[in-house]
């Protein structure tokens, strides 16, 4: 694994395209211990770039917490953490597991006192990425288990992640800085509307978007990326919509999710698998019932549906909403210790109006757009 | 699949060596190859009522770090650490590697450099370990690699490494180091009232003068496994001879057969069968080399091989060791050196040593009643 040459490009991409590490920069590497052949590949990047790599490595043994662990213990917030987040100038976060089902059978509401004892951290983390002290990354490290979710080899799913990625052939910067052009005309066209509604089957929302900012997502805080993203106004959104792809959240599935919304508000929530843990989620806090990010996924290398929401969330042909806390840096005013990403295909009959003219169809913004 | 001896050997470190209380922090230094140990660090923690977390330090980093950094970078002592080091209440540093000369061939004034940048830390923990504000443990993890040193297969040196902490069988580890918690203790009372130890064996008769020091019981508090009592000799009366049948090792080199003659506590001769040159730079690194800074008897019976690893080869049931170098202030030593290099005797087939003119040991062991001194 550590010969394959692209996990050194991975690495030096992420160091020197998404997190602009520049020299003396303290910067923190998060990952799992299974990511060791690319966190070896960071380490040497950040050391390259002239800054002081820390790491923050675990050993998978949140389960064991929420096992065993008294609620006092599970609600316990490392210090260590807390000085991360404070002392950093980039994190870079690689995600992976060795199986993604481990938390499965995990109590919903010790999985909720997570989230909420968590959610001091986060704030300040976005509140520090707000005010462009810290920058932040958040990529994955393939693993079979998430080809297993995938549905795929270990082969092709690296094939999956590096063609996302742009570091299949090329010039993956050059060809990152070329999407982000892309991505910011659509940012710029989308700015300039009040109210979007999606059309799909079993879904008609509507929802206000006018004066939030749209941000294009472009291999600076997620890599890889593709999406441009906002906070619809926190009241208005009014409807319902069926998410026809499985929710998965902290390796969680829920599957067939369908939401109904007033003023804002989830009044209604259903799915086939997993109503339980939906219930206990949008239950964390009064946030988790409104919506905090509105998006399109706009990469057409993420065409398959891979159950890791940092690709699906980009896959080309989609929207996703998250429920739970906003981006301030979108204007947006919901907070709640969830974030929820979930994903509607619209690939096939899927339509969007702005302002009350069609503006995107069968997955695709329409010419002239 | 749980290893039962690991799961114990987590619980006997978290109960025993640190006392760990409901509500205390305790991080868990470990590379990854010994993640199955901190597992149950982990879990026997949480029985305990504790918060721990685990610091995983991949071996390679520093590799990296010691190739491709530059002198600020070697240098740095990051924030966090120097955070975490004034918050956590307990410290377990699991030791395993896999691969024993990952660094022997990079500039040793590098990884000096690099061992230099953490010394700050190490010394902040030392401070808060004194004042009682925080407890420390250093626990072998078996490897491949260091099986392959003790000339072992993997499956042997769990055998010996699980033996040597007493938690291969199924009796109760706790119990146990109680029992040889008082065993040694009584053993340094005892010692601590004699003037002066001469050991004898092949090729050895050495005289050390002891009066006035505090002998130390080493019970697995602060090492696992653990197994000695040791303290810091009199630093102007050593003399005489003696010769170490063991290789001696010192950052992953190793001298063979080493025979040393002291007179007024320095050594004034020094030879070897190989590795002499490296002998004597370490000799000369300053004036405290010369000198002795511990003197100690291995009383670990579950230890009885050699395995080029001093963490249990100063432990060895049956030897002594002398340290040249820097000795121990609390134990009323005075020898400052750079150099601590602990030595192991082996007197398992005819030594004899005699406290004060009594002979007090013979083959290894202790003598039940001491005999007068043969002539």
């Amino acid at each position: 694994m550590s010969s394959d040459s692209r996990l050194a490009r991975l690495a030096d991409v992420l160091v020197g395209y998404s997190g602009r590490v520049k020299s003396g920069e303290l910067v923190l590497l998060e990952a799992p211990v299974i990511v060791e052949p690319l966190l070896n590949e960071l380490y040497r990047a950040v050391l390259e770039a002239g800054a002081q790599p820390v790491t923050r490595i675990g050993l998978a043994l949140g389960e064991v917490l929420l096992t065993e662990g008294n609620d006092d213990q599970v609600g316990w917030v490392n210090p260590a953490r807390r000085e991360d987040i404070e002392r950093a100038d980039v994190r870079i976060v690689v995600e992976a597991t060795t199986n993604t089902k481990a938390m499965t059978s995990i109590d919903p509401a010790r999985q909720a006192l997570v989230e909420r004892s968590r959610s001091a951290l986060r704030d300040r983390y976005l509140e520090r990425a707000l005010s462009g002290e810290l920058r932040w990354v958040l990529s994955a490290y393939p693993t079979n288990a998430a080809a297993q979710d995938a549905e795929m080899s270990l082969s092709e799913y690296e094939d999956f992640i590096y063609g996302a990625a742009f570091l299949d052939n090329g010039d993956p910067v050059a060809r990152w800085r070329e999407f982000a052009e892309r991505l910011r005309a659509r940012a710029d066209f989308l700015a300039g509307k009040q109210e979007l509604r999606i059309v799909a089957e079993d879904t008609d929302l509507t929802m206000a978007v006018g004066g939030r900012k749209w941000i294009a997502a472009d291999g600076h805080e997620n890599f890889p990326d593709g999406e441009v993203f906002t906070a619809p106004l926190e009241t208005s959104v009014e409807g319902e919509i069926r998410f026809t792809f499985p929710a998965v959240f902290r390796g969680r599935q829920v599957d067939d999710v369908r939401l109904r919304f007033h003023e804002g508000e989830v009044v209604e929530a259903t799915a086939t698998h997993g109503q339980d843990f939906l219930e206990e989620m949008i239950g964390v806090d009064d946030g988790a019932r409104r919506i905090g990010e509105f998006a399109f996924g706009l990469n057409e290398a993420v065409d398959v549906f891979t159950r890791n929401i940092l690709f699906d969330e980009k896959l080309g042909g989609t929207v996703h909403l998250a429920l739970g806390a906003a981006y301030p840096e979108c204007g947006g005013t919901n907070r709640s210790a969830l974030h929820w990403d979930m994903i509607c295909d619209l690939r096939s009959g899927g339509e969007v109006f702005a302002d009350g003219e069609l503006i995107y169809e069968d997955g695709r913004f329409l010419n002239g757009t | 699949m749980r290893d039962p001896r690991v799961e114990r050997l987590g619980e006997l470190i978290v109960s025993y060596s640190l006392g760990l209380e409901p509500g205390q922090i305790l991080r868990v230094d470990v590379p990854p190859v010994a993640a199955p140990l901190a597992a149950a660090l982990y879990r026997a923690a949480l029985a305990a009522g504790a918060h721990p977390y685990a610091n995983v330090e991949p071996e390679q980093l520093s590799e990296i770090l010691v190739k491709k950094g530059n002198d600020d970078q070697l240098a740095f002592l990051s924030p966090i650490a120097a955070a975490e080091i004034e918050f956590v209440q307990a410290i377990v540093t699991i030791w395993a590697e896999e691969n024993t000369h990952a660094l022997t061939r990079v500039p040793p004034e590098r990884h000096q450099r690099l061992i230099a940048s953490s010394r700050k830390l190490a010394k902040r923990r030392w401070e808060r370990i004194a004042a009682g504000e925080l407890s420390w443990c250093g626990v072998v993890f078996p490897t491949s690699a260091h099986a392959q040193d003790a000339e072992m297969s993997l499956e042997e040196y769990e055998h010996f490494v699980f033996r040597a902490c007493h938690v291969q069988g199924t009796e109760d580890p706790v119990a146990h180091w109680n029992v040889v918690r008082d065993d040694l203790r009584r053993r340094a009372d005892a010692l601590s009232e004699v003037r002066e130890m001469r050991i004898v064996g092949p090729d050895t008769d050495l005289r050390v003068g002891v009066e006035g020091r505090r002998w130390q019981p080493a019970d697995g508090r602060y090492n696992m496994p653990d197994g000695e009592v040791y303290t810091s000799p009199l630093e102007t009366v050593t003399e005489g001879e003696i010769r170490f049948t063991f290789p001696a090792l010192f950052r992953g080199r190793e001298v063979e057969d080493i025979r040393l003659r002291f007179e007024g506590g320095k050594i004034v001769g020094a030879q070897a069968a190989r590795g002499l040159e490296f002998l004597e730079a370490l000799l000369d690194v300053d004036e405290g080399a010369r000198r002795l800074g511990e003197v100690a008897f291995g009383l670990n019976y579950e230890i009885d091989h050699f395995t080029n690893n001093t963490l249990f080869d100063e432990k060895i049931g049956g030897t002594m060791h002398v340290a040249l170098g820097s000795s121990f202030e609390e134990l009323g030593g005075e020898n400052t050196s750079a150099l601590h290099w602990d030595l192991v005797c082996d007197l398992r087939e005819d030594g004899e040593v005699y406290a004060d003119g009594e002979l007090v040991w013979r083959a290894g062991h202790f003598l039940e009643q001491p005999e007068p001194a043969r002539v």
